[in-house]
């Protein structure tokens, strides 16, 4: 069985809000999480990435947790 | 020079249709902002105000789909902004988020409004979908663990207790008396 927790939970679109969804899809130091990890197919592994990045940007995610 | 195949493109070239003007589809945009902590709370309703008007100035009528009230939250990391040649590091802002329907040509105008407005923190503006776009969803536990290590001696004995046969007050006294006559 996958690991792809957006296609299990019936998710279509990538909010960069929804901050404790993406926290599913960064390491505890703040990095992504390769596919490998996430389970994610390609379209929603890039869906996701945009979405931490905006999030980093507007202080919602953090860039480096120390 | 004119060869046969000249001709034949130049042909092919007239017949085809010249590249009409894409019509200005209105798009589906989004704009995040963080204002400054420390503008009074019951100013921020005007800042949000200003961008809304720039916003409805450029689209004409209201096209507002949904709108997120700014709430005062944590940064991840400090920021720091220059005014003048003073450098203010912020750790929280008030979040809110607009969004919206217009056509491309509000981005330009939205950006250089928002990078003029001294509350504005820090925006981002986000191509997105009419839907709502939110995860219904909250994010998964960590799962629960089955503990194999807890102590399961002292309900059992309560049970045994329960079970035996209880002991009129007689014959507890003459079990008394026995134990004091010794």
């Amino acid at each position: 069985m996958s690991n792809n927790i957006l296609t299990q939970n019936d998710i279509q679109y990538i909010d960069y809000k929804d901050t404790d969804l993406l926290k599913q899809f960064i390491s505890p130091h703040g990095g992504l999480v390769s596919r490998k990890r996430s389970g994610l197919t390609a379209k929603q592994q890039r869906a996701v990435e945009a979405a931490v990045k905006v999030a980093r940007f507007m202080g919602l995610l953090p860039y480096v947790q120390k | 020079m004119v060869t046969e195949e000249t001709t034949l493109l130049d042909a092919d070239l007239a017949a085809t249709l010249p590249i009409e003007e894409v019509p200005a589809e209105p798009r589906i945009y989004e704009i995040g902002y963080h204002i400054i902590p420390t503008v009074k709370e019951e100013d921020i309703e005007k800042t949000v105000g200003e961008v809304r008007k720039v916003i409805e100035s450029s689209t004409g009528k209201a096209a507002f789909i949904a709108e997120g009230a700014p709430s005062l939250l944590k940064l991840a990391y400090p920021m720091s902004v220059r005014v003048g040649e003073k450098y203010t590091e912020y750790d929280r802002g008030y979040f809110g988020w607009i969004k919206f329907e217009a056509p491309a040509s509000i981005v330009a105008i939205l950006n250089d409004s928002l990078k003029a407005n001294p509350s504005i923190l820090r925006f981002v503006i986000w191509r997105t979908v009419r839907e709502d776009t939110r995860a219904k969803i909250k994010a998964p536990t960590l799962r629960e663990v089955k503990r194999v290590d807890t102590i399961k001696s002292t309900p059992r004995r309560a049970a045994t207790e329960e079970s035996a046969v209880p002991v009129s007050e007689e014959d507890l006294e003459k079990a008394l008396k026995d134990i004091t006559s010794e």
